[in-house]
């Protein structure tokens, strides 16, 4: 009796180690429509932050979901296909790549846009090189 | 406007590239790739920044490295968390000089070119020589290149259990479409 105890508890552990194995290997990437914006901040400011303080900036917006409100100066494709679009300063200024099962879904909102009009973009900012980089991205639909 | 335009010399100058024709790529490509006999692993940044000075034959290539991603969630956490620790180094850089440079290799088809020059990954500085290719394609300036490092190289610890499950070489692949720049 107390064999057949054992063996279930060992076998009902590993099956459970092997489910959390599994679930962890096949864990999705982080679907950027579902997440919260942690910060929500004006292109301008971040732009301006991250030019004065870049280590500080770093430290306060890397890899934090940001909801970005700015002009929109660039809007191109890669070469890969990712739609890119960039805020405030073609340079200097705020990086956006979007998420491509995003885009899939959402060809008409990206194909409305116009450059020099207003856009509010939601993304995981990846930190500074020479412009802002955030991606991946989606564009905030109000 | 001025602060904008001192903000910009200083960038340059930080990565020290003064001159007066240069060329840049915003959107660069850089791949790493290592085949395993569960799956292969391939981690790819489309977020990488390199300056090449026209006068002297300098290439600087800068990448953030949490702009690598990977097809599994889990693959780019270890990557991040495990190996590359990129809270701790969060960038790696690149900066060379193309061998026997001259500018009509700026205005030519595509040719072989040599690449000597400093990569550092996690911290670590290593000098390395790197085949690459560098010439006009429709009109535009294209540089590749390809070559292998070892994690190793970098002091990048992989634990013994997953080491013999990871190739003992990556392949680094490099595509950059050249814009002009600040001329």
């Amino acid at each position: 009796m107390k064999i057949k105890y054992i063996i279930f508890t060992v076998l009902a552990l590993g099956f459970i180690g092997a489910g959390i194995g599994l679930k962890m290997f096949f864990k999705p990437h982080a679907d950027i429509n579902k997440l919260e914006a942690e910060f929500k901040v004006e292109a301008t400011k971040l732009m301006d932050e991250f030019q004065k303080e870049e280590n500080a900036a770093t430290t306060k917006y890397s890899e934090k979901v940001l909801e970005i409100s700015g002009k929109l100066v660039t809007k191109s494709k890669l070469k890969n296909g990712t739609d890119l679009l960039i805020l405030e300063d073609d340079m200097q200024g705020v990086s956006c790549q979007l998420d491509s099962v995003w885009c899939a879904a959402n060809q008409p909102a990206i194909q409305s846009l116009e450059t020099g009009k207003p856009v509010i973009i939601k993304g995981i900012c990846k930190g500074y090189l020479m412009e802002i980089k955030v991606s991946p991205a989606i564009l905030v639909i109000k | 406007m001025l602060k904008k335009l001192f903000i910009l010399v200083l960038l340059i100058s930080s990565v020290g590239v003064f001159g007066q024709g240069k060329y840049i790529a915003k959107n660069a490509y850089i791949s790493f790739y290592s085949s395993t006999p569960m799956e292969d692993i391939l981690g790819e940044s489309n977020e990488v920044v390199t300056i090449l000075d026209a006068e002297k034959g300098e290439i600087i290539f800068q990448a953030i490295m949490t702009t690598f991603h990977f097809k599994r969630a889990l693959m780019e956490e270890h990557f991040n968390e495990n190996y590359m620790e990129s809270s701790k180094f969060p960038k790696t850089k690149f900066k060379g000089t193309i061998e026997g440079f001259n500018k009509d290799m700026l205005k030519g088809p595509v040719a072989n070119i040599k690449i000597t020059g400093v990569l550092n990954v996690h911290g670590v500085d290593k000098t390395i020589t790197v085949p690459g290719t560098l010439g006009l394609v429709d009109g535009k300036l294209v540089g590749t290149s390809k070559f292998k490092v070892t994690p190793e190289d970098f002091e990048i610890v992989i634990p013994s259990v997953v080491r013999e499950k990871i190739g003992k070489e990556m392949e680094i692949t490099v595509k950059a479409d050249y814009l002009p720049f600040g001329q």
